[in-house]
């Protein structure tokens, strides 16, 4: 039985107010009539009849019980495109409507001069370079370690840093630590984070680029480490081991890359002193990083090698290709500069002694102009296929191109050696150099002097800055470490980290030099 | 198939035009249905722009309700965005105004 109770109020301009009243086999509201100047008042009331009401009893007679989970979903779309696609009903009709509009804007659009310089100021631009934070664990002066390699998580608000003694040889037995800071904890900033002591010195450092608790490292062993930084008791997530196949020599570089179909699978890339390149992966065990490829350089299989002066090919800087996940680039000892291809078939060159699960390969493709001094980063741009940074021992800073040996410019920073350069994440033409000197200069390709444009010191300390890392969430952030222990992190000013509308022709210009 | 070649030569000419980027074609549920961009890219504009352009739409017909979006230009930095709206479909074109 159900109840209909339509009760229309309206307010008339005489101020008096009606409720209408609707009769139902059950129920009965007599009219009211309210004047708001209350001459007259009547009071009355209403109620509704008995209700009916029932109980009932329910039994389940089976019962069943099953689980539901769901899946991690397909980053794809739907998308619907293709020779086979039904063509959608309207769609011609709705081209060729909007075809001349759109025609006669573009058209306007690419000779109109309305925007010419015509530039939007978002934010405050600051014109100066600061030293945000200087950071310094206590224990770091006590060993005398150096910092040697520095890495923001990919959230950008930590910072991880290894420490570890680069020039004491192999007779080290000094144990050294992997520490980070939250720099966005505001007044507990100055406090480390994270403190994993290691047995050896650390040579390499990587983020994962999604996964902000994990950390892959390189010791000086010749090991490759993966930290998780969310467990308590032991942060080590998985190793490899010494086996016959891993580094034996100083691991110089790791990277997380994704080789496999899925985007999601990230494995380990490192390289070391002994030549070989090698690449693990997690999934499978646990605790134990499996080395699923092998590739290693030997002298006799790299292209024109006859004219290098060099004895051993030992790996000291790497880069991965963001444009093409199938070329990386491999800086040695002795100054080579090669291109490399995961994808290559041909066996290396080398008699081992037992057999090997995984064969390795010879990677070299290309080699460059040889460097005069170990090649000690090389990074590739983020703006451009072709371009990419290396310097070494000698002073310079080489700008290559992927498609010719020599290089296109060369920049002198200084006369001592430069230990890294890295393009900036957010300008297209500027990079930024770490000296041996303590200095870290930041050139721009803009400008018609190859004069720094900016020069970064904290006063009163000439150690060598070993290493530096833009932070690519907040552009601005720059972090430095040093030899004397201390990272410093610098924000840098808005012109040095925001993109001019023609810089990406500029780069251009500069990549097309390539001599024919 | 008369119809599917002449859609896919109205749209190659309009992408050869001077600094265009890409172009992709929206129906009402905002699913790319052609484009010259890559996949994710076109996704991501469709989902975006639609938004935006239905949002214009009823920010022009509440100033005046006789009036109503023909055309939507966005400029940025790095390009221009063109938006031509209509009841079932959206056409999105992207240029770089070469100064």
């Amino acid at each position: 039985m159900c109840l209909y109770i339509y009760i229309y109020i309206y307010i008339h301009t005489s101020k008096q107010i009606h409720i209408k009243h609707f009769e139902m086999d059950s129920l009965q509201i007599i009219q009211l009539t309210l004047e708001t100047n209350c001459n007259s008042k009547q009071t009355k009331a209403c109620q509704t009849v008995v209700l009916h009401s029932a109980d009932v009893l329910v039994q389940t007679v089976s019962v069943s019980s099953s689980g539901s989970q769901t899946e991690a979903q397909d980053q794809e779309q739907p998308f619907v495109q293709g020779d086979h696609a039904p063509s959608a009903p309207g769609l011609k009709e709705f081209l060729q409507r909007v075809e001349d509009v759109v025609t006669r804007e573009l058209v306007r659009n690419a000779q109109s001069h309305a925007f010419h310089g015509y530039q939007v100021k978002w934010e405050e631009p600051s014109q100066q370079v600061s030293l945000l934070h200087h950071l310094h664990p206590p224990c770091a002066t006590e060993r005398n370690l150096h910092v040697s390699c520095v890495s923001w998580s990919c959230t950008g608000s930590r910072i991880v840093c290894g420490y570890g003694r680069m020039d004491d040889g192999d007779w080290s037995t000094q144990s050294s630590f992997v520490c980070a800071w939250n720099l966005d904890r505001g007044v507990l900033s100055r406090k480390t984070d994270l403190m994993i002591d290691v047995h050896t010195t650390v040579t390499a450092l990587s983020c994962h680029p999604t996964y902000p608790a994990l950390i892959a490292g390189g010791l000086f062993t010749g090991e490759v480490l993966v930290w998780d930084s969310s467990r308590t008791l032991d942060p080590v997530l998985a190793r490899t081991g010494m086996l016959a196949e891993s580094h034996r020599e100083p691991v110089y570089h790791v990277s997380w890359v994704s080789l496999g179909q899925k985007k999601e699978d990230l494995q380990v890339l490192s390289c070391c002193s002994g030549g070989k390149i090698l690449l693990w992966t997690l999934n499978s065990d646990p605790t134990r990083l499996v080395l699923s490829d092998a590739f290693a350089l030997v002298l006799s299989q790299i292209p024109h090698s006859s004219s290098f002066k060099v004895t051993s090919v030992g790996v000291t800087s790497l880069a991965v290709s963001p444009w093409d996940s199938d070329t990386f680039l491999v800086g040695c000892e002795g100054g080579l500069l090669l291109r490399c291809s995961f994808s290559c078939q041909t066996l290396a060159d080398i008699s081992s002694s037992s057999e090997q699960a995984v064969p390795l390969r010879a990677p070299v493709v290309f080699t460059f102009t040889q460097n005069k001094g170990p090649v000690h980063s090389i990074h590739c741009s983020a703006f451009h296929r072709n371009l990419f940074l290396c310097c070494g021992t000698d002073g310079s800073v080489h700008l290559h191109s992927l498609l010719q040996a020599d290089p296109l410019m060369s920049v002198r920073v200084s006369d001592c050696y430069l230990f890294q350069v890295q393009w900036s994440p957010s300008r297209p033409l500027v990079f930024a150099v770490a000296t041996g000197q303590g200095e870290v200069h930041l050139y721009d390709l803009g400008r018609r002097s190859l004069k720094p444009s900016s020069v970064l010191q904290r006063d009163g300390s000439r150690q060598p800055s070993t290493c530096l890392n833009f932070n690519s969430h907040n552009p601005r952030l720059l972090a430095v470490g040093s030899a004397d222990g201390s990272v410093c992190v610098w924000q840098l000013s808005a012109e040095l980290t925001q993109q001019d509308t023609r810089e990406g022709g500029t780069l251009e210009l500069i990549a097309n030099q390539v001599s024919e | 198939m008369a119809q599917l070649a002449d859609v896919e030569e109205t749209l190659k000419r309009i992408e050869a035009h001077k600094g265009v980027i890409g172009t992709v074609v929206v129906n009402a549920e905002g699913i790319p249905i052609r484009t010259s961009l890559d996949n994710s890219s076109a996704v991501q504009y469709a989902g975006l722009l639609q938004d935006l352009t239905m949002r214009a739409r009823s920010s022009v017909r509440d100033m005046d309700p006789q009036n109503d979006l023909t055309f939507l230009r966005i400029r940025s930095k790095k390009h221009e965005i063109m938006v031509s709206p209509e009841n079932n479909f959206l056409l999105i074109v992207i240029q770089n105004p070469c100064e």
